[in-house]
C-alpha cells in the first residue's frame, strides 16, 4: 500500500480520530463502457452511495465513456435512474443534484482518435474546472477484447501516465484476466506496460465482502481457531459457490469461458487462499500479497483427474417453483456445447501446515440455490468415551463461514440430547452479522472503488497471483478439453460424479 | 411485549427471558446494552432516537424513566418488547417511581446482556457528577447531552471538570460532519494555516469544534457569535492572505471554497437525534480526541490521563432539600438506611 502523501502534513487528521472517514484526493474517475449492465447496476449506484455517505473528494468528477450516442443530459438521466434502482442507501434529489453537476460524458468508439482525444481535453479542463488535479481511476468495464484499442489510446493520449498528469493515474480492470496462463500473461504485460504494476487494480468483487474480510479478523485476531487451523485437527475444507440464476445474458461470454474460469480461476481460488494462507506479518498490501502467493504456489492438482475434477452442464428441470431451459438450450449456446456450468475439483496444499487436508471446490449455476460459504470441517474425537449407539448422530465438528447470504459463521459441534440416556447430536452456534451489526455494511463495488480512489491495494489480487491461479486451472482445462461434462438436472446440487467424488473420500457434500 | 404493572426487578427478568424463549431470539448477538436515561416529558424523542441506534447496532435498550422521586411508596413499571416498537432488537422501558428512582442500578443492574460492553446516554440534563448517578458507574461509554441543560455553556465546562475517559457528548457528534469536511478540504492543500475564526451561536457544539482547531492546528481559534441554532461557516486564514472558507448554504449543503479552485458543493446535513446516538455507539473506547477539544476549549487539562473508572458519590436529593429545610429529619433517615 502506498502512503498517501497529503496525510503527514494535514494536521487535522488523527489516527486516533476514527469518526473522520477517509477520504479520496479530489480526482476524476472515467468509466468505459458506462452503458454497460455492470455500470449501471453496480458502479454508478456506487458512485452514488459514496457521494451520500460523503466520501467523494470536494474535487470529484464522474466522466463516462461509451459508444452510444448520448449527451451529457440523457447520460445523467440514466445514470440518475441506475442510482435510484441500485443504490443501497435512501435516494436523495439533493445528493444527486451535486453529484450530477459533476457527471460527463463523452461518446465514441474505442478506435475512435478524435474521442480519446475529446476525453483528455475533458479531463484536462476538469482540472481546473472541477478542481481535480492530474488524479484520475480508468475503470475498464469493457470486454478483454476491447482492452487492447483502449489502452493504446490512453498511451497516445498520455492519460496513462503519472508524469505527464502530476497526479495519478489508475486502472481498474475487471475478470476475466484472461482464459489461461498466457494470455494472462499478455493481458498483464499489456496493462502494466501502459500503467505502472501499481497502479493496476484488478477487481474480485469478493474481496470487497465484508464476510471475506472478517475471515481474516476471526483467523488471526483470536487464539480460539489459529491453534487447530492445520492437517493435526482439520478434516478437509469445502468451498461452495453456488448460483440459482443460468447464464443469463451472457452466453458468448460464458460459453467460451465456462464455470471454472468464470469462477473457480478467480473467486474460490481467492477464498481458498485467504483460508490457507499463513499469517501475514501486517495487513498491508504487499505483506498480504506474499502469504497468498505463497500458498497458490503450493496448490496442487490431483494426479487422478478423472476422479477428482469433475464437471457439469445443467439440463432443463424445475428450480424455484419454475421450469427453467437446460443449459444447450439457452439463447445463443450451440446446441453441441461442451461448456461446464458446474465445476468440482479436490486441490491439494503442499504445506506443512495442510499436508493431506483435501479442499474441495464447487461452483455451479442453476443450482437449488444461491449461496457462497466455507466449511472447515474438523477431525473426529480419536477416543470417544460413549457406547457407539450413543454417538451415532455425532458428526464433524465445523466451522462454517457464510460469505452470502445470511453472512455470518456457524459452529458444529455435539451437545447432549436433553433426557435419561446419553445421546449426543449435533447442535450449532451461530453468528449472524447482521444481528450484532446491523450498521449498513457498504456494497463490494462501494468499498473497492473507494480503495482504488484511495490507492489501498490491499483488496486487490496482482498480476503474479492472477497467474498462479491460472497455473491451478490450466491443467484441469487441457484435461476437460475433449471431454464431455456430466449432465445434471437445474434445481440439483450438482451432478452425481461430483457426490461419488467426496464418497469415494468417505465424505460428503455439506447441504448449504 | 408484555407489560408489568408494580413488579419487581426479578419479574422483568423472568419476562424478558419468557419473551426472547417465545419470540425464539435466543440466539440474539448482542453487541452491546444501551442505558437510556430520560425524563417522561422526552420519552417519545429519546425512544425515537434510540430506536434509530438499536436498528444500526443491535442492543439490548434499557429505558428508564424516573419519576416523582418524592413519591411515599416505591413503584416499577415495566414494559418488555421484542421486535417491535422500539426496534429489532429487545427493550425494556422502566418507570420508577419513589426512591426506587436512586437506585435504579438494583433493576437494571441483571438486566445488561452477559459481558456486553454498556453504554449510558442521558437525554436531559446529566447528573452534575457522573459518580452521582449509578447508571453512569458501570457503563463503558457515556454520552451526555449539554446542548439540552438550561446553561449549556456552563455545563460543558462541568464535563470537562467532571470528565472521564469513555465520556462524550452529543455537542462533539455534532461537530462530526463540519470536521470531515474541514479535513478534507486539508487533504488537497499544503498551505499552513495562521489563524481561524468560527462562526456560530455559542453552543457547546461550535465550542468544541473552537476547540478541536485549537488542538489540531496549534493557532489562535476565535468564535464569532451568529445568530441561528448551528454553526454558520469555518474561516481559516492561510499564510500570504489566503483563505479556506467552508460556509452552511442549507440545512444540507455547505459551500467550500479553498485558494485557487474556486467554490465547490459539499454534503453537510443536519443529523437527527438517532444518528448521532448511532454514531457514538459505533465506538466504545474513549474519545481522546473529544478529550483534546473539550480540554483547548475549556481550558482543564490532563483529560486523558484521568482514570477511566468512577466510583459511586451517595446524593440524595430528599437530604439536600431537607438541608435547607431543617425539618423534615425523619426522610434523612430513611435515606440514610436505603443507601
Amino acid at each position: 500500500m502506498r502512503e498517501r502523501d497529503t496525510s503527514p502534513t494535514n494536521k487535522l487528521r488523527d489516527p486516533r480520530d476514527r469518526r473522520l472517514p477517509r477520504i479520496p484526493d479530489p480526482c476524476a474517475l472515467v468509466v468505459f463502457g458506462v452503458t454497460g449492465d455492470l455500470a449501471r447496476k453496480k458502479l454508478i449506484p456506487a458512485i452514488y452511495d459514496l457521494a451520500n455517505r460523503g466520501l467523494l473528494p470536494p474535487g470529484f468528477m464522474l466522466l463516462g465513456f461509451a459508444r452510444r450516442d448520448f449527451g451529457n443530459e440523457d447520460f445523467s438521466e440514466l445514470a440518475r435512474k441506475a442510482a435510484e434502482e441500485h443504490s443501497r442507501t435512501p435516494f436523495r434529489d439533493e445528493v444527486w443534484d451535486r453529484l450530477s453537476a459533476s457527471i460527463q460524458f463523452v461518446q465514441g468508439s474505442f478506435d475512435d482518435d478524435d474521442a480519446f482525444d475529446r476525453l483528455a481535453q475533458t479531463l484536462q479542463d476538469s482540472e481546473r474546472s472541477h478542481g481535480i488535479g492530474g488524479n484520475a481511476a480508468f475503470y475498464l468495464s469493457i470486454p478483454p477484447a476491447a482492452f487492447p484499442t483502449v489502452l493504446k489510446q490512453m498511451e497516445r493520449t498520455g492519460m496513462a501516465s503519472n508524469s505527464d498528469s502530476g497526479g495519478w493515474r489508475r486502472v481498474v480492470v475487471e475478470k476475466p484476466f484472461g482464459h489461461d496462463l498466457k494470455s494472462s500473461r499478455e493481458l498483464n504485460g499489456l496493462v502494466d506496460s501502459v500503467f505502472g504494476a501499481d497502479d493496476v487494480f484488478r477487481i474480485d468483487h469478493y474481496l470487497g465482502k465484508e464476510t471475506v474480510q472478517n475471515l481474516l479478523a476471526l483467523r488471526f485476531a483470536n487464539t480460539l481457531f489459529e491453534p487447530i487451523w492445520n492437517a493435526n485437527f482439520v478434516d478437509s475444507v469445502q468451498f461452495t459457490m453456488a448460483e440459482d440464476v443460468g447464464i443469463g445474458g451472457r452466453a458468448a461470454f460464458y460459453d467460451s469461458a465456462g464455470a471454472a474460469r468464470d469462477v473457480l480461476q478467480n473467486h474460490l481460488l481467492q477464498l481458498l487462499a485467504l483460508t490457507a494462507m499463513e499469517e501475514p506479518v501486517s495487513f498491508d498490501a504487499s505483506a498480504l500479497r506474499i502469504e497468498k502467493l505463497k500458498v497458490l504456489g503450493a496448490v496442487s492438482v490431483p494426479d487422478d483427474l478423472e476422479r477428482y475434477a469433475i464437471r457439469g452442464q445443467y439440463e432443463q428441470g424445475w428450480l424455484a417453483g419454475a421450469r427453467v431451459k437446460g443449459y444447450t438450450n439457452e439463447e445463443g449456446v450451440p446446441k453441441d456445447s461442451n461448456t461446464e456450468t458446474y465445476a468440482a475439483v479436490r486441490l491439494n496444499v503442499e504445506t506443512r501446515r495442510w499436508g493431506g487436508v483435501p479442499f474441495y471446490l464447487r461452483t455451479g449455476k442453476r443450482l437449488p440455490r444461491r449461496v457462497t460459504e466455507i466449511a472447515v470441517s474438523f477431525k473426529k474425537a480419536p477416543h470417544l468415551p460413549f457406547d457407539a449407539t450413543d454417538t451415532t448422530e455425532l458428526g464433524h465438528n465445523q466451522l462454517v463461514v457464510r460469505v452470502q447470504p445470511d453472512e455470518g459463521v456457524t459452529l458444529r459441534f455435539g451437545s447432549k440430547v436433553p433426557g435419561s440416556l446419553m445421546e449426543v447430536r449435533d447442535v450449532s452456534m451461530d453468528f449472524l452479522y447482521g444481528e450484532s451489526f446491523t450498521e449498513g455494511s457498504p456494497e463490494a463495488y462501494e468499498r473497492l472503488i473507494l480503495d482504488v480512489l484511495l490507492g489501498d491495494q490491499s483488496l486487490f489480487p496482482r498480476n503474479a497471483e492472477v497467474e498462479d491461479s491460472w497455473r491451478v486451472i490450466d491443467p484441469l482445462e487441457e484435461f476437460w478439453a475433449d471431454r464431455k461434462p456430466e449432465k445434471y438436472r437445474a434445481g440439483e446440487w450438482g451432478p452425481k460424479a461430483a457426490d461419488e467424488m467426496l464418497a469415494r473420500d468417505g465424505r460428503r457434500w455439506r447441504r448449504p | 411485549m408484555s407489560t408489568l404493572w408494580d413488579t419487581t426487578g426479578s419479574d422483568v427478568v423472568k419476562a424478558l427471558s419468557a419473551e426472547r424463549r417465545s419470540a425464539g431470539a435466543l440466539a440474539f448477538g448482542l453487541a452491546l446494552t444501551l442505558v437510556v436515561v430520560t425524563d417522561q416529558q422526552s420519552v417519545e424523542e429519546a425512544e425515537k432516537a434510540a430506536t434509530a441506534a438499536a436498528a444500526a447496532h443491535p442492543c439490548r435498550l434499557l429505558m428508564v424513566i424516573r419519576r416523582h422521586s418524592d413519591a411515599p411508596d416505591p413503584r416499577l413499571d415495566a414494559e418488555i418488547l421484542i421486535g417491535g416498537r422500539l426496534g429489532p432488537g429487545e427493550a425494556v422501558v422502566m418507570r420508577m417511581y419513589g426512591r426506587l428512582a436512586l437506585h435504579a442500578e438494583s433493576v437494571t443492574l441483571p438486566l445488561l446482556a452477559p459481558d456486553a460492553p454498556v453504554v449510558t446516554w442521558w437525554h436531559d440534563e446529566p447528573p452534575e457528577k457522573i459518580a452521582f448517578d449509578p447508571l453512569g458507574i458501570f457503563a463503558d461509554r457515556r454520552i451526555t447531552d449539554c446542548g439540552r441543560c438550561p446553561d449549556a455553556m456552563a455545563a460543558l465546562q462541568q464535563r470537562a471538570m467532571d470528565y472521564a475517559p469513555g465520556d462524550t457528548d452529543l455537542a462533539w457528534t455534532r461537530t462530526t460532519n463540519w470536521r470531515s469536511l474541514i479535513a478534507a478540504a486539508f487533504d488537497s492543500t499544503s498551505e499552513s494555516p495562521t489563524s481561524a475564526t468560527v462562526h456560530g451561536p455559542t453552543t457547546p457544539a461550535t465550542a468544541l469544534l473552537v476547540g478541536w482547531l485549537r488542538s489540531r492546528l496549534g493557532v489562535d481559534v476565535d468564535l464569532s457569535e451568529t445568530r441561528g441554532n448551528d454553526i454558520n461557516e469555518v474561516r481559516v486564514q492561510l499564510e500570504g492572505d489566503r483563505q479556506l472558507i467552508l460556509r452552511r448554504n442549507d440545512s444540507r449543503t455547505a459551500s467550500l471554497s479553498l485558494p485557487d479552485r474556486g467554490e465547490r458543493i459539499q454534503p453537510l446535513s443536519n443529523r437527527d437525534l438517532g444518528d448521532l446516538l448511532a454514531e457514538e455507539v459505533r465506538r466504545l473506547d474513549s474519545d481522546e480526541v473529544y478529550a483534546d477539544a473539550l480540554s483547548a476549549w475549556t481550558g482543564v487539562e490532563g483529560l486523558s490521563d484521568r482514570s477511566p473508572f468512577r466510583t459511586h458519590i451517595w446524593r440524595d436529593p430528599a437530604q439536600e432539600r431537607a438541608a435547607e429545610e431543617p425539618e423534615s429529619d425523619g426522610d434523612r433517615a430513611r435515606a440514610g438506611q436505603a443507601s
